[in-house]
């Protein structure tokens, strides 16, 4: 037995120091306190002036200890839970711990069949939910598009009918308003046996987002207090582009989009206390030629890791950013921009990382990318593992058996470790040249398309419960009635 | 009966040496023919391992335990089969080359050569060409395997071939060459028979040369 021994078991990454995630922390403390945001919910506002804040007019400002005992209500660790129950599609969050996952609403698609990019349609949901529930580093799913063929009021019902029967994975799902996330809870809570045992193992966690600089909207905050009362775990993500709708400055962007994350956080908190809520989001900057959000950029990643650090200095998770690029096709570029930057989410533990897949600056999904991103996961994951250094793994016996010029391929201590201590590639090809050029000289990108349509053809997701199908099938029949007259 | 093979098969196939040579036992005991043990059985696992293999289902330290199985099995077999009078599959001379101490590559393609039937007879390490033709006058083998693992000692492989032709003995054995600086390529310009990725690749490609494969 020993004392006092110190174990770093994974790569440890920090950027900013407590004494500067201190002065940031106090910073958004102040931005609430004295700016404060607008808040386009007259009942939201009524439950904030209710808690403490003080209201003048759609103008919310927060007193401090109000955002405090906010932060104290919200778990920093908690279980995100597999439909089916499949331990291995749970997602524990908590303190260094990191997930993956794509994002939504791209309005384009790349096909699967003819590569080529078109609108999203409906027929594509169930294949990208496939695809989630096969591969093994991508833990949540979401839809990588908006359905563009059905009611323009019901993208999102649909989106989220066609995603649940086909991963047991949890489901980020958003919405448009409060009677989209009815359907998709009432779907939700019909597989998991009613809401009491949906509180108590959560399969779906409810998206929403409020608009940069400093606006709460009224659709963000419908859905928020809808989630909210229905203990439905929250995202609550900005979406800030520095220079543009935040501060051009990192420290600047961090700060703003923390502060429109804590005034969802301390609504949801005063409606229902202990509510599992990630702050978010996307933190990028504009693109001063193009005018475009780079899902690309370097400062991604780096304003990422700012933000993350900020949340768990604070206590809460973070809806993270990564595996995405501005690039328009499945190539070089889409494979730097977006294997820094999930390698950068995986250093710095974001908790739910989304959006892995975009691609064209987050107008066009791609499960390609998803594909060929779940291998950098993958790979960047073996690395935050760390060395394990304990007297079996230093092996010095074994060593000392094994002596010069023997091998250690025949080792006991070799097969009890080489499949955990190697990671094994899926797609990157090892082979030597004869062998390759046998199989047919295929390239990282033939691999891809190849691994996507083995799933699409031979992934069996698990299934939903009958009467859960009957459920969705009357939440749709439902929504196509509200909005046939629109 | 074929329940035993079956259970043989699957002893070689998931790396259980002492398990396979209670098997053997047993299915002598039980009077079955020891050149059916091998070939229904025995043979039958092994040529699943290195399906296995191939297909990236199956790792080297897998591979390795599956060849000590065949060992294991053949050990209780051996002499059995030299009663009745059957040959194992062929015989190889196998040796690095003279210059190079590496040693792990070739014990590699010994094992995996002894586990589909060889008798592999082992030269050692920086073997200059006289070494290679007396075993080969002595043991009078199918195989003749030679390994490198430098660029810089690879030329050696010509070199021990060259002789080989000299004495007089090059149409008498198949001579695969393998290790880390190896291509195919290489294996044809120096007028060798073939060559071996790696040691799976190697045993494979000597039972091409018996006419086992």
């Amino acid at each position: 037995m020993r004392a006092n021994y110190q174990v770093n078991s994974g790569v440890r990454f920090q950027m900013l120091s407590n004494d500067q995630l201190q002065e940031m922390f106090e910073s958004v403390l102040h931005l609430l306190e004295y700016t404060g945001l607008d808040v386009y919910h007259d009942e939201g506002r009524e439950i904030l002036k209710k808690a403490g804040a003080w209201v003048e007019g759609k103008r919310v400002r927060l007193p401090s200890y109000l955002v405090k005992d906010a932060l104290a209500k919200a778990p920093r660790s908690f279980t995100l839970w597999a439909r089916d129950g499949n331990p291995k599609h749970n997602i524990h969050i908590g303190p260094g711990r990191a997930h993956f996952g794509p994002g939504p609403t791209c309005p384009n698609f790349i096909d699967v069949e003819t590569l080529e990019r078109r609108l999203y349609v409906k027929a594509d949901v169930p294949l990208v939910a496939k695809v989630v529930d096969a591969l093994p580093n991508i833990d949540f799913c979401e839809s990588l598009g908006t359905v563009n063929d059905v009611h323009h009021e019901l993208g999102a019902l649909y989106e989220f009918a066609g995603m649940f029967p086909n991963t047991s994975k949890p489901i980020v799902a958003w919405s448009y308003d409060r009677f989209d996330s009815a359907g998709i809870h009432e779907i939700a809570v019909a597989e998991a046996g009613g809401q009491a045992a949906f509180e108590k193992r959560p399969n779906y966690v409810h998206y929403c987002e409020p608009l940069s600089p400093l606006v709460s909207t009224f659709e963000a905050l419908d859905k928020l207090v809808f989630a909210a009362r229905h203990r439905v775990p929250l995202i609550f993500t900005p979406c800030p582009i520095a220079g543009g709708t935040a501060p051009v400055t990192a420290a600047g962007i961090v700060i703003q989009g923390a502060a429109e994350s804590w005034m969802g956080l301390t609504l949801a908190q005063a409606i229902q206390p202990g509510l599992p809520f990630f702050m978010g989001g996307v933190y990028s900057v504009m693109d001063m030629s193009s005018m475009i959000l780079a899902y690309g950029a370097p400062e991604l990643p780096l304003m990422m890791a700012g933000i993350t650090e900020l949340a768990h200095f604070a206590g809460l998770p973070l809806w993270q950013t990564g595996g995405c690029t501005d690039s328009k096709t499945f190539d070089e570029q889409a494979i730097i921009e977006g294997s820094m930057s999930v390698f950068f989410s995986a250093l710095t533990g974001g908790d739910l990382t989304h959006d892995v897949g975009y691609t064209e600056s987050a107008m066009t999904g791609s499960v390609f990318q998803l594909a060929a991103m779940d291998e950098a996961i993958g790979y960047s994951r073996r690395i935050t593992r760390g060395i394990e250094v304990n007297e079996d793994t230093l092996a010095v016996d074994v060593i000392h058996n094994v002596g010069p010029n023997g091998h250690y391929l025949r080792e006991a201590h070799t097969r009890r470790y080489y499949r955990n201590e190697f990671w094994y590639p899926k797609l990157c090809d090892r082979r030597n040249y004869e062998e390759w050029e046998m199989m047919g000289q295929t390239t990282f990108k033939d691999r891809t398309v190849a691994r996507v349509q083995d799933i699409l053809s031979t992934h069996q997701p698990s299934a939903i419960k009958p009467e859960t199908e009957k459920v969705i099938e009357k939440v749709l029949a439902e929504a196509e009635d509200r909005v046939k007259e629109k | 009966m074929s329940r035993l093979y079956e259970r043989i098969s699957t002893a070689i196939l998931e790396g259980e040496p002492e398990k396979a040579a209670d098997l053997v036992q047993k299915g002598l005991d039980q009077g079955l023919v020891a050149k059916e043990i091998l070939d229904n059985g025995m043979v039958v696992g092994m040529g699943e391992v290195g399906v296995r293999f191939k297909a990236g289902d199956m790792f080297v330290p897998e591979v390795l335990m599956s060849a000590d199985a065949m060992q294991a099995g053949l050990y209780v077999l051996r002499p059995h089969l030299v009663a009745s009078g059957v040959k194992l599959i062929g015989t190889i001379v196998m040796g690095t080359v003279k210059g190079d101490l590496h040693d792990i590559g070739k014990n590699l393609v010994n094992m995996m050569c002894e586990g589909s039937g060889f008798q592999v007879i082992d030269i050692g390490f920086n073997a200059d060409p006289e070494k290679f033709i007396e075993a080969i006058k002595e043991h009078q083998p199918d195989v003749v395997g030679m390994s490198a693992m430098l660029t810089t000692t690879m030329r050696a492989m010509a070199h021990t071939i060259k002789a080989i032709e000299e004495a007089g003995l090059r149409d008498q054995v198949k001579i695969m060459v393998g290790g880390a600086p190896v291509d195919a390529a290489f294996a044809e310009r120096i007028g060798a028979d073939g060559y071996g990725s790696n040691a799976p690749a190697g045993s494979d490609l000597a039972r091409k040369f018996v006419g086992a494969a």
